[in-house]
């Protein structure tokens, strides 16, 4: 019946600690889907798509790059892709407000939850996260690798 | 079962007298009338307390409460609660040194299993915290006490230099209720018209400043503040830990400088007294509910003797109460909170052995 009260580190300091390590999309085998064109996705605008039959994936340009992440909020499956890009504020001392992720941060349209778009990961706590794909740009067009 | 319990009020009367304890300085201005108040709030029509008992007396209060109740530490809850609520803030600050004098004279020096509650002026945050440092480091006082009225929520940055001080002498930060509805409604949406709806509604107040607490990252800034809500009811806890864990995932933003679940700050730094407590009509709901709140952990057993809505030790919680949560509630909750020695396990047995 007990209840953990403490974790070390704290839950949040464990998640942007994740959001801020995160580095260009590795490479990873898997089906190479076509599902735009490089020029159909403009810096901050995004493409809701389906690169296989019942799999939603939005795929957004941030600061030049592309990022796909699934469009399933994992609270009520709401189509996150559909929500707002913004920023947050990262954790710091009380009374401060420490603007960061601008750009990156997508709210879910339903309950507004916020994902980092580029790492997947929940910004309220350590281990939620949300699906991201590889993306491709090959000659023009843009391929999701599931 | 050794019992601590977390609310008694000692009362004033002719035979314990505050009168002396009054600062030389300030004697004057209460005659001239500068110790008064807005009043008290709301007024019980049949009486605040019990027809058969009081607390004026500590060698009486010993005898009467307790010893048959097997009462090892009762955490006094004085009068002087209501300092704060004077007009005139130096003559405030005087009676809450009144009151802590009169408290450890006429209580604590008496009998060592009465511990005391500082009385502070919340109206001057520092004068509240000189009063704490004056008499912080006597050994049976454990806690600084106010009221749940208040001018600002308690999560507000004005009491910062009251927490300080609560964290450098070691003393639980101990809410009551008292007054409110004397300077403001004691509801956010108006003045209830009964003494009914005043008591019942209280949980409101100290919802309000329980989230502020949290939100406001004082847990942050104060690591080693713990805070106690005495009588303020417990049903609420659960909807309000999970209501703020819901919302920190969609509004995380606007409290950034908060590292965990805002239920964690609660768990951790926050407890609950008993009394009065809930009362559904089958028992085994109470039971559900302490499962809900982490009555383990969480809550602490109060009486509120001498008052009209005392709970007694032997009926008011539920009697299938699993006994490893009853040792919890009825003693080592409160323990850990003020560091007080671990329960006499003799003293359980042969209570049993009755």
């Amino acid at each position: 019946m007990s209840y953990k009260t403490t974790t070390s580190p704290a839950p949040l300091d464990q998640a942007f600690d994740i959001i801020r390590r995160a580095g260009p999309a590795k490479a990873r085998e898997g089906i190479r889907v076509l599902v735009a064109r490089d020029v159909d996705i403009a810096e901050g605008a995004r493409l809701i798509v389906e690169p296989r039959p019942g799999l939603s994936v939005g795929v957004f340009r941030i600061d030049g790059s592309l990022r796909a992440i699934k469009n399933v909020c994992p609270h009520n499956g709401a189509p996150l892709c559909r929500g707002t890009l913004h920023a947050s504020h990262e954790p710091g001392e009380t009374r401060e407000f420490h603007p960061g992720l601008v750009g990156r941060v997508l709210r879910c349209p339903w309950h507004g939850w916020e994902f980092d778009v580029v790492t997947g990961k929940a910004l309220y706590d350590a281990k939620s996260r949300v699906a991201t794909y590889p993306v491709e740009v090959d000659d023009g067009s843009v391929y999701v690798v599931l | 079962m050794e019992i601590i319990d977390c609310d008694v009020h000692p009362l004033e009367s002719p035979e314990h007298p505050l009168q002396p304890f009054v600062p030389n300085d300030i004697r004057e201005a209460v005659k001239q009338g500068m110790a008064s108040m807005p009043g008290a709030g709301y007024a019980n029509p049949f009486g605040v307390i019990r027809r058969d008992a009081t607390c004026v007396d500590p060698v009486a209060a010993g005898r009467d409460y307790l010893d048959p109740y097997n009462v090892r530490f009762a955490v006094l809850q004085p009068q002087g609660i209501y300092a704060g609520l004077t007009h005139n803030i130096d003559v405030a600050n005087g009676m809450a040194r009144a009151w802590n004098d009169w408290q450890t004279a006429t209580f604590l020096d008496a009998d060592p299993r009465f511990l005391g509650s500082i009385s502070v002026n919340m109206n001057d945050p520092k004068a509240a915290a000189r009063e704490i440092r004056r008499v912080g480091s006597h050994k049976q006082l454990v806690q600084v006490l106010v009221t749940g009225e208040s001018t600002h929520l308690y999560g507000h940055r004005a009491y910062d230099e009251v927490y300080e001080a609560c964290c450098e002498m070691g003393l639980v930060f101990a809410l009551h209720p008292g007054a409110e509805g004397a300077r403001t409604p004691s509801t956010p949406v108006g003045m209830p018209s009964s003494y009914f709806e005043w008591h019942t509604t209280l949980p409101l107040t100290f919802q309000a400043h329980c989230v502020s607490l949290i939100a406001e990252g004082t847990f942050e800034r104060f690591p080693s503040l713990n805070v106690l809500l005495v009588e303020g009811g417990i049903g609420w806890l659960p909807s309000l830990l999970w209501r703020m864990d819901k919302n920190f995932k969609a509004l995380r933003s606007t409290v950034p400088w908060l590292r965990r679940l805002p239920s964690e700050y609660a768990l951790e730094h926050i407890r609950l007294t008993t009394q009065p407590i809930e009362e559904p009509p089958d028992s085994e709901k109470l039971l559900q509910l302490f499962g809900m709140l982490h009555a383990e952990t969480i809550l602490c057993y109060s009486s509120d003797y001498p008052h009209w809505d005392f709970d007694d030790p032997r009926k008011a919680l539920p009697s299938r109460m699993p006994s490893d949560l009853a040792q919890r509630i009825f003693y080592d909750n409160a323990a850990d909170l003020y560091g007080l020695p671990p329960a006499n396990r003799e003293g359980r047995i042969s209570e049993e052995a009755k």
